[in-house]
């Protein structure tokens, strides 16, 4: 029965309004989307709610974001909004928006002004750490919980936010699980079910996805999958787009890890259960401002940076891949400057922009990704075209 | 001719396909103006493999030659894994690397590869061993690629191959942006309202299309001797204004420019070939 | 490896601004015609360009004015790098008097030079730009400040001591670019985010960042700001602020009595020298101006047709020509984005009221106090709304720069919502505010034409609107400063 929980797992990750979450609307329970890493899905758990990620899976079409949004605008941006606004989306009751960037920024306003959720919530995430900053989100991170108490319309108590926290906790440590299988140098995941499994974890109940994500692991720790070739790392953009993940890995290479805002990055924090009884507000600042890496962030690109050496040398990674979709800035200047400090470091670096989604892109990808490999090929034969 | 030993590139482009053949012992000189391979070059299919199919048969046919003289064959541009799916090949490469061979192979002076197809734009550097060094593709914009030309010459109602004539004769040089092929379209019909001589608006769509293509260059880099490849090394006056723009003279391909991704896979095809 | 593509740098961009400056340095206060004819016969035809713009009759006291300021200001930046003083690069949207009342720190301000660049530079800094390019940062950066950081990264510039970014929380282009530029360089970056808040709490923690700027300032220079020099930069302030309100006043009159280009001097100033004596003898002198030219009724010459409000930025790609062409065809260029840095009195009781009004001004700074504010499009049309009443706009223009993801984002909200609320239709233009060869100003031009032959074919159903909603109230001034009825 190996495959059988896998192909559930992609399955699931393939649907955006998926079986686990009609059940639980056919249930009665309430949806709240989000769309950044900086939302601590634990209160939105502890207040009852069903914490889901947004996303597009790959969508590409935007005529009625395109109304609203710009061309000039992040087409994953537009896509989530396509998203919101074709109905897609209905099953949510609720939105959090972020200043996770600008794109994201105007994709909320317009969201809201084009078609209104019942609940909406705008948690203001700093741009720098220092005291003062920590002090402000804490304050922040205090009125979320009072908007999702006032929704909900009782008060979340530290029992139940501890449990959230705890099972949130459990969902962070079963990702970095699979990930540390799937880095090894026998990977028992390739980054296409590595990339189904980080997108499940959000987007179903956290005890589902545990009993799931058990299974799967006992399942294939003993093993390795089917991979030759090159082993690579996938930097940038958020990216849910399985398929870009399918054909880069169509070719000779593997991707073993990767610093995703729907990968990696949204899982190193680790927060103690025992920690909401106390002093939950600072508990929750503290692990969502300190250990955000994303570009985004200003006077942090170092931490970045050897956030990605690190992982280049855990995983034993032959070429990085950093990709941006057109018109992100944070990502697109980020990644010039890791590819100057991995290049300086002998690591080859691919890097990519590209529009979200877009099928009609994806031979120019791998014509793109192939030729990156054939240059790694070579510099591993001794220099042998 | 005797028994040869032949290596076959197959490169389909998005309008173009391309075969090569080259004979291990080096025995078409006699055949083709003293080159050492046969070419083939015909307009694509819908289908790549149909394209490929039909570009192999007809060179096989035209030479009197057949499938099983083929020794091992390397498919590169569209649809270069289905063809091996279809055996028409045994493996496929990036049509980068096939470039870098194939303009390295013509001239090993060659550090720069600028190629410019239908629908792509590449710039490509190598070493002094014909290694693929770095290299930089457009992203999916047409404005830097034979499509914008193809789109451009059919608003001014000049054919294709002769854009660059009449862009080299023209007395003045109308500026365009250069960000976008719809919007120049649009720009372009605007200056003819106006009355604007076809001449200087091809001189500006080919100092356009070069200054695209100079973003790329400027990403990699450029290393003399410089070579360019792809259907749009055809048009002289994007050329002299590459040229202008780099500093340097690019050295000949001395075959047609078209062929040179085919002539790199047929190349690499008889490396591996030869070492299996 | 000689990288032939980059060959053609070897001089920054800077550099040659300031020698076209020192030649402005030389030229008088006041010229006849024949003398600016024989000024511009020898200079290069892209310099003579702008210096006709701003030495044309109808600007020409005031334009000689700002010219010789700029170059002041730069020349303040060559001699603190041979005196030892700190040159400290900070972006449009930053107070420069905090740094002007250091003295031993002078601000540049990166795209008041990438604009200069583009207005009076041979090539019009498209090469430093390439340069970016050509280490790989997208194109979809704001050419506004990476033409200016292209030239410095290229090495051929000066370099700055320290780079301010206080675009963090409201543009992440200009702040990513900033990051950049200090970690290329290996300079400190000093970073003012503006939390997209603006409840109390919000506005507590803009002070808090504020005032951590001012003492990493400190320590970076190793002066305490002084009491003295905070007092004579915010005196300086509140004059030419209450001079700015006057000229703003002024503005409303119909037909409009203030040239097109003050409104990108009025900016110049406060980018670059806001704070020293020079803004208020600059404001003091565009007023005079404009109050002559309503005495001797030369701003009628020419009739005003249409009244223009740009949404958002100009465009400083065709040598400061588009101010005049629009001025030649009775378009009035009422203001841009830029114009609404609304200055408040500051108090100047305390080091700490001074420095407390300082970053008011700051967070008040125009695109700070749109595109960081909660919500971009409530901030962004609010002003707009309210400006369009105020000058009587019957139009809107948005200039449509490409790297703005943020107003990219909520024009279209915004740009229905000022047609419902002020009934005034927008302009979408898309062209780079900086880099000509994006959308060359023609094609600029022929869209604003045929954009505005449509509004003044609705103008007077607008008009009648407007009157039974009681706008506009300001009379004409004389040059004693009385008010006097002019009026139609």
């Amino acid at each position: 029965m190996v495959e059988d929980n896998m192909q559930k797992v992609i399955n699931l990750a393939s649907e955006i309004f998926n079986e686990e979450v009609k059940a639980w609307k056919e249930a009665g329970g309430r949806v709240i989307g989000y769309s950044c890493v900086m939302t601590p899905p634990e209160l939105i758990q502890a207040a009852g709610f069903l914490p889901y990620r947004i996303r597009a899976l790959g969508n590409v079409k935007t005529e009625k974001a395109d109304s609203y949004l710009s061309r000039f605008n992040c087409s994953f941006c537009r896509s989530c909004l396509e998203l919101g606004l074709d109905g897609t989306y209905d099953f949510l009751d609720g939105l959090v928006e972020t200043n996770g960037c600008d794109h994201l920024r105007g994709m909320f306003e317009n969201w809201q002004y084009a078609k209104k959720t019942e609940y909406f919530h705008y948690l203001k995430v700093p741009h720098v750490i220092n005291e003062n900053s920590l002090d402000y989100f804490e304050e922040e991170i205090r009125l979320f919980k009072e908007s999702l108490e006032a929704y909900s319309g009782k008060k979340v108590d530290a029992e139940s936010l501890a449990r959230a926290a705890g099972e949130q906790e459990a969902v962070r440590e079963r990702v970095r699980k699979i990930y540390s299988l799937r880095e090894r140098e026998l990977p028992a995941f390739s980054g296409f079910e590595a990339t189904a499994l980080v997108l499940v974890s959000s987007a179903i109940s956290p005890q589902r996805f545990l009993e799931l994500a058990d299974q799967i692991i006992t399942e294939r720790e003993g093993g390795k999958i089917a991979y030759r070739g090159t082993r690579l790392m996938l930097c940038g953009a958020a990216t849910d787009e399985l398929e870009l993940v399918k054909a880069i890995e169509s070719l000779d290479g593997v991707i073993v890890t990767d610093s995703l805002c729907y990968g990696t990055r949204a899982y190193a924090r680790i927060i103690d259960p025992q920690a909401m009884l106390s002093k939950p507000e600072r508990t929750l600042a503290e692990a969502y401002l300190l250990d955000l890496l994303c570009p985004r962030m200003y006077e942090d690109y170092a931490r970045r940076r050897d956030y990605v050496l690190k992982a280049v040398e855990r995983s034993n990674v032959d070429g990085v891949i950093v990709m941006h979709n057109k018109f992100c800035d944070v990502h697109g200047v980020d990644n010039v400057q890791l590819r100057m400090d991995l290049e300086r470091r002998g690591i080859p670096v691919l890097q990519l922009e590209k529009e979200y989604g877009s099928i009609a892109d994806v031979g120019r990808i791998k014509t793109r990704v192939q030729a990156f490999l054939e240059r790694i090929g070579v510099i591993e034969s001794g220099g042998r075209l | 001719m005797g028994k040869v030993m032949l290596y076959g590139g197959i490169d389909i482009g998005s309008l173009t396909a391309q075969a090569v053949l080259i004979d291990g012992k080096r025995q078409f000189s006699s055949v083709h103006n003293s080159s050492l391979f046969l070419a083939k070059s015909i307009p694509v299919k819908p289908n790549p493999v149909d394209s490929a199919k039909a570009v192999m048969e007809e060179i096989f046919r035209e030479n009197g030659l057949e499938w099983k003289d083929l020794n091992y064959c390397i498919s590169t541009g569209y649809g270069r894994e289905k063809i091996v799916e279809e055996g028409m090949a045994n493996e496929n490469v990036s049509e980068i690397s096939c470039h870098a061979t194939g303009a390295f192979s013509l001239d090993p002076d060659v550090r720069t590869v600028i190629d410019i197809g239908g629908q792509d734009a590449k710039v490509i550097r190598i070493d002094e061993s014909g290694n693929l060094v770095n290299f930089v593709m457009n992203d999916k914009c047409a404005a830097g690629t034979g499509r914008f030309l193809e789109v451009m010459s059919r608003t001014l109602g000049v054919s294709l191959e002769d854009l660059g004539g009449v862009a080299l004769k023209a007395r003045g040089r109308v500026d365009l942006s250069a960000r976008c092929s719809i919007f120049a379209e649009t720009e372009v019909l605007h200056f003819l309202q106006r009355g604007i001589d076809v001449g200087s608006l091809a001189a500006g769509i080919c100092r356009s299309m070069a200054e695209r293509v100079m973003a790329l260059v400027r990403r990699v880099g450029v290393e003399k001797e410089v070579m360019m490849t792809g259907g749009v090394a055809k048009n002289v006056a994007v050329k002299r204004e590459l040229e202008r723009m780099i500093g340097t003279r690019m050295v000949d391909s001395k075959i047609d420019s078209q062929l040179v991704g085919a002539y790199g896979a047929a190349v690499l095809a008889m490396k591996s070939g030869r070492s299996v | 490896m000689v990288n032939l593509a980059q060959r053609t740098l070897n001089r920054g961009l800077f550099e040659r601004v300031f020698s076209l400056m020192e030649l402005v340095e030389r030229i008088p206060d006041d010229l006849s015609d024949e003398e600016v004819e024989g000024i511009t016969a020898l200079l290069p035809t892209d310099v003579a360009q702008t210096v006709t713009a701003f030495l044309e009759p109808r600007v020409r006291r005031a334009g000689i004015f700002f010219l010789k300021m700029i170059a002041r200001w730069m020349r303040e930046a060559v001699e603190a790098k041979s005196s030892g003083k700190k040159v400290i690069f900070v972006p449009f949207n930053f107070v420069p008097e905090l740094i002007h009342a250091f003295k031993s720190a002078v601000p540049l301000t990166s795209e008041v030079l990438s604009s200069l660049g583009a207005a009076a530079v041979k090539g019009k800094g498209h090469v430093y730009w390439d340069f970016a390019m050509g280490l790989g940062i997208p194109d979809h950066l704001c050419s506004s400040s990476t033409i200016e950081l292209g030239s410095m990264l290229s090495g051929t510039d000066m370099t700055a001591d320290a780079i301010i970014s206080s675009a963090a929380g409201a543009c992440d282009a200009n702040a990513k670019i900033h990051e950049f530029a200090a970690n290329y360089l290996g300079i400190p970056q000093f970073v003012l985010e503006k939390p997209v808040d603006d409840t109390s709490k919000g506005i507590e923690q803009y002070e808090k960042n504020f005032l951590r700027l001012t003492e990493s300032l400190e320590r970076f220079t190793g002066e305490a700001l002084s009491e003295e020099g905070l007092q004579e930069v915010a005196s300086n302030i509140n004059r030419a602020s209450e001079i700015y309100y006057e000229i703003w006043e002024m503005k409303k009159l119909v037909p409009c009595p203030v040239p097109n280009l003050f409104s990108f001097f009025m900016y110049g100033c406060r980018f670059t020298m806001w704070g020293r004596k020079e803004s208020v003898d600059f404001f003091e002198l565009m007023a005079k101006e404009v109050k002559e030219g309503i005495a001797k009724g030369k701003f009628k010459q020419i009739p005003e047709k249409v009244r223009c409000g740009w949404l958002y930025t100009g465009y400083y790609i065709d040598y400061a020509g588009l101010f005049s062409w629009m001025q030649d065809k009775g378009y009035s260029y009422l203001w841009d984005i830029l114009d609404l840095f609304f200055p408040e009195p500051i108090s100047i009781e305390s080091r700490e009221s001074i420095l407390s009004g300082i970053c008011e001004s700051s967070r008040r700074f125009p695109m700070t106090r749109q595109m960081g504010a909660e919500s971009m499009s409530a901030a962004w049309l609010e002003d707009a709304a309210h400006i369009a009443r105020e000058l009587s706009a019957d139009c809107a223009i948005f200039c449509g720069h490409h790297a703005c993801k943020q107003t990219w984002s909520v024009i279209s909200m915004v740009s229905r919502e000022l047609q419902r609320i002020s009934g005034i239709p927008t302009l979408n233009l898309q062209g780079d505010a900086w880099l000509s060869r994006v959308t060359p100003i023609s094609v600029i031009q022929s869209e604003i034409d045929s954009f505005v032959r449509n509004v003044i074919r609705n103008k007077g159903e607008r008009r009648k609107i407007r009157r039974r909603k009681g706008w506009r109230t300001t009379q004409y001034p004389t040059l004693a400063t009385g008010l006097e009825d002019e009026r139609e």
